[in-house]
């Protein structure tokens, strides 16, 4: 049964629509692996079975008759507990909203739900994607499936996990300022940041509304791609949402990569008290197998990272204080105690603080965009090293070193993360590729060509 | 309150979240006065003077291109 479980979206489609497999044996060989192993890695809040196998069946009596929806009909899919789910509670990881049962499905959920895919319920996440992993919230924190003693990242953590540990083929996460791409690496999975508009964000907790994105993680970057195909489109009730023309992403990944420039941006992370050796050796050695696939890739010098840092922490700390300042000054308690401060600081900066930060946004993404002039892509390192545990969070994200994943928030590109290896005590190694807004599409494809040309994803965690 | 923001006293931080006007404790102000000095340290990074006609970030319509 293990084994259907760590099929990848691209293969279970395939044998659904041939006929050599049953959706609902499927979704049963991951309800077991979750049975099995989700007591100790805690990447559900919510599981929905009895919809998930009814939906299973339905999908099997609609491809049986012939009326194959797509790539994700029978499919099963997790949901960070952002997204609001119709009948589902959707708690956000807080005290504040732990009996909160939508009526409305998230319009990137109702999207899944019309392509066939299974919704298997609702995963773990830091308290309103923010909050750090503290025991003062309602729900276990999720673990990371290759090193149980350390986090998956976050706050998409429940959706790394349950991704790589084999307890669904894609899931949703959210990403502000790396949220999709922290727990994608350090879960050795494949996350995308969308651009900036391209997804809508209706029906999802909002954290700071110029940041937010929504996007998929799956095991591959091909899986990546057929949720998108299903994903990406304009909705007019979403503010940020982009009139763009449709793209079939998957299908673009069979376009050739060879002559694809890529700016390698190796000062933001290798340096003393930079990444670790592993992970600057593991982007040199990803950066060869690029340039054997005929890609070209130089190095290239990007603004700093803490000036992305900065402008990110200007805009995202008073955006998130004007979301969150009624509820945080009347039911504090309510709030998990790092979320909490994260929530309150926004009141400490200024109007003008915070204007002078978007004209920074500007001019760091005009100057991103004059420096990758004549490349495709950018690539980088997507952590610094191992994944954190569990003691003594950092009560502010700005605490350590600055993020990796953060620039390209700031500038609103798509980003996707790329496994590369593992380090020498297991943890999960992995780069980023960047590209032009609404480019999502050569985002993807480079990295699929690079999954299947290193072996990354044939080894699963063993659990 | 000093002239410099970035070496607020706790003191001082104290007076100024008062005015605020939101709901702290003793223990949020001591953890949001030392968030409050890392965060200063991040500003010296962004300009603080701009051409009266300096454009905030049009997250909205992103320089690569893109309608809305």
């Amino acid at each position: 049964m293990s084994e259907l479980a760590f099929l990848t979206i691209a293969e279970a489609s395939t044998r659904l629509a041939r006929g050599s497999l049953k959706a609902i044996d499927l979704v049963e060989a991951c309800l077991a692996r979750i049975a099995r192993h989700d007591g100790r890695l805690n990447a559900f809040v919510t599981l929905t079975p009895d919809d998930a196998r009814a939906a299973a069946r339905q999908a099997d009596r609609e491809i049986g008759r012939g009326h194959r929806r797509g790539a994700l009909h029978g499919i099963p899919v997790g949901i960070k507990d952002i997204y609001e789910t119709a009948g589902v509670r959707t708690a956000g990881q807080s005290h504040l909203k732990v009996d909160h049962v939508p009526t409305v499905d998230a319009e990137t959920v109702a999207r899944l739900r019309a392509a066939g895919a299974v919704i298997m319920g609702k995963l773990a996440t830091h308290e309103f994607a923010t909050g750090a992993a503290t025991p003062d919230q309602p729900f276990p924190p999720a673990r990371n499936p290759w090193l149980p003693d350390r986090q998956p990242g976050g706050s998409s953590s429940g959706s790394g996990t349950a991704v790589a540990a084999g307890f669904c083929a894609g899931a949703m996460g959210s990403d502000t300022s790396g949220s999709i791409r922290n727990p994608a690496g350090w879960c050795a999975i494949s996350g995308l940041k969308p651009t900036y508009g391209l997804v809508s964000r209706r029906g999802v907790f909002p954290l700071a509304p110029s940041f937010d994105t929504v996007g998929p993680m799956a095991w591959t970057a091909e899986d990546c791609a057929l949720m998108l195909d299903v994903l990406a489109g304009h909705d007019p009730l979403d503010p940020a949402s982009a009139r763009t023309e449709p793209v079939a992403y998957s299908e673009r990944l069979a376009q050739p990569i060879a002559g694809t420039r890529i700016g390698l941006v190796k000062h933001w992370y290798a340096h003393d008290n930079g990444a670790s050796a592993d992970v600057v050796q593991g982007i040199d050695e990803a950066a060869r197998v690029l340039r054997g696939l005929g890609c070209v890739v130089e190095e290239i010098t990007l603004p700093d990272l803490l000036d992305y840092q900065a402008c990110a922490r200007f805009i995202i700390s008073p955006e998130t204080h004007s979301i969150y300042r009624r509820d945080v000054d009347r039911e504090p308690l309510k709030f998990g105690y790092t979320t909490r401060r994260r929530v309150q600081i926004g009141a400490f900066i200024t109007s003008e603080q915070y204007v002078n930060a978007t004209r920074f946004r500007r001019k760091l993404m005009l100057d991103t965009e004059t420096a990758m002039q004549g490349y495709d892509l950018v690539m980088t390192a997507n952590h610094w090293g191992p994944p954190e545990g569990f003691d003594n969070p950092p009560m502010f994200l700005f605490y350590g070193k600055p993020s990796l994943p953060n620039p390209f928030n700031v500038t609103g590109q798509p980003a996707l993360t790329v496994c590369c290896g593992f380090g020498a005590d297991g943890s999960a190694l992995a780069f980023q590729l960047a590209g032009r807004a609404f480019d999502d599409a050569t985002v993807l494809r480079v990295g699929a060509a690079y999954e299947r040309a290193t072996p990354w994803r044939d080894r699963r965690p063993g659990l | 309150m000093s002239a410099s923001k970035s070496d607020m006293s706790l003191d001082e931080f104290r007076a100024w979240a008062g005015r605020v006007g939101i709901a702290l404790t003793e223990e949020d102000i001591v953890e949001l006065h030392k968030g409050y000095l890392g965060m200063m340290k991040l500003a010296a990074r962004i300009p603080q003077d701009w051409a009266w006609e300096a454009e905030a970030a049009h997250v909205f319509a992103p320089p690569g291109g893109g309608r809305r």
